[in-house]
């Protein structure tokens, strides 16, 4: 996070914690899900969109691409650190099992470590998908950057910036730590 | 030692070449371009599965306020924006009309390996990627090399082959490196058994 980016909403440095949990991501691997996935992130392999040619190749069903299960890994950030942050690294991410049409992926998640490198915040991430028969990919690890929260309840980046704002951001970010978050 | 033991040995001394081969860029440099420059509605298209809600990708003016040219790509989108065009004018992709049919070419497969044995099975294990900045709408990426960082002879389930991580930078038209992706990969040739099931170039 550069020290000319301006003030957005979302999580700030000083509000993380080791050991915070993020929001679980539920998403049902419909057929209709995995299609337009499978649409939009250009995998068009046919163990992505036919069952009966995953069947096939071994697979008892077809099954979730890579593109759409890292996609869902920055879904679970994202939603967790707003606008502010900035996803910098992802290490670990390795399939395990298929994911398969009909299943439910759950992406969970919990702050792993947290250091400041010069100025910038840096947040570790420790991530995984899990379905019906347990972790699927990972456990791995995301990365990013988060904006720093100056004493006076700014921010540390605050080219644009103004408190209402960040006093915005500081009541979302209790909201949020309040939400159904689940056991990793 | 035993016939067993030698056949164990030779399949593996097979991939000795590509042992050989760890540190070389099998590409030569080469860049594969994504099929399409990053624009919004592939952004919002992507985001529609995931029900993935960041302004932005979505809104100009808060990538702007964020001090974005544009909407940016999602992170993750490296991937799918340097998969090359599936279809070229002139070319035909479609040769049959049976139902399970393939196209006659797949952006994503090892046919480009040219050292060791032949495979027929394939498929991605694990992934690393470092974003050195964000991707914006209008700029078009792709990956530049594909450089051999390790291979590991190693019989599984599902038959007989090797461990591969490769590595590519992500590149703009301006040859700016905006990440780096690493890719573990294992190409096999299926037990008998699972012959009849080879793997169709599956990357993903």
């Amino acid at each position: 996070m550069s020290a000319e980016t301006p003030l957005l909403e979302g999580r700030r440095f000083e509000d993380v914690a080791v050991g915070e949990r993020l929001p679980v991501v539920e998403l049902p691997l419909t057929v209709y899900r995995l299609v337009m996935a499978a649409g939009s992130n250009r995998d068009f392999n046919s163990i992505h969109h036919n069952s009966e040619y995953a069947r096939a190749t071994g697979a008892e069903e077809m099954y979730a691409n890579t593109s759409f299960l890292m996609s869902a890994w920055e879904r679970s950030v994202r939603d967790w650190m707003g606008l502010a942050g900035r996803i910098r690294g992802i290490r670990g991410f390795r399939m395990r099992s298929f994911n398969y049409a009909g299943d439910t992926l759950r992406v969970v998640a919990e702050v792993a470590a947290t250091r400041l490198e010069g100025d910038v915040g840096v947040v570790e991430i420790a991530i995984r998908c899990e379905n019906r028969s347990g972790v699927s990919v990972g456990p791995g690890v995301v990365e990013v950057e988060l904006p720093r929260r100056t004493d006076d309840g700014a921010t540390a980046d605050t080219t644009t910036a103004d408190t209402t704002a960040a006093d915005t951001t500081a009541a979302d970010t209790t909201a949020a730590d309040t939400t159904g978050q689940e056991t990793p | 030692m035993t016939a067993a033991a030698d056949t164990e040995q030779d399949w593996q001394a097979d991939w000795q070449p590509v042992i050989d081969a760890i540190g070389t860029d099998f590409a030569e440099g080469a860049i594969t371009w994504g099929g399409d420059a990053v624009e919004r509605g592939a952004v919002r298209r992507y985001l529609e599965p995931l029900e993935l809600d960041c302004a932005l990708h979505t809104d100009p003016e808060v990538a702007r306020a964020a001090g974005h040219a544009d909407v940016t790509m999602p992170a993750t989108g490296v991937i799918a924006w340097t998969i090359p065009a599936a279809w070229q004018p002139g070319q035909v992709l479609f040769d049959s009309a049976d139902r399970d049919a393939q196209p006659v070419h797949s952006a994503i497969n090892n046919a480009d390996m040219t050292l060791g044995p032949r495979t027929t099975g394939f498929f991605g294990t694990d992934i690393e990627v470092d974003f050195l900045r964000d991707v914006i709408a209008g700029e078009r990426i792709g990956r530049r090399g594909k450089t051999l960082l390790s291979c590991k002879p190693k019989e599984t389930a599902v038959g007989r082959g090797a461990f591969m991580t490769w590595e590519s930078e992500i590149v703009t038209e301006e040859l700016e490196v905006v990440g780096r992706i690493r890719i573990g990969t294992y190409a096999y040739v299926p037990h008998a058994k699972d012959a009849g099931k080879a793997g169709k170039g599956d990357a993903s």
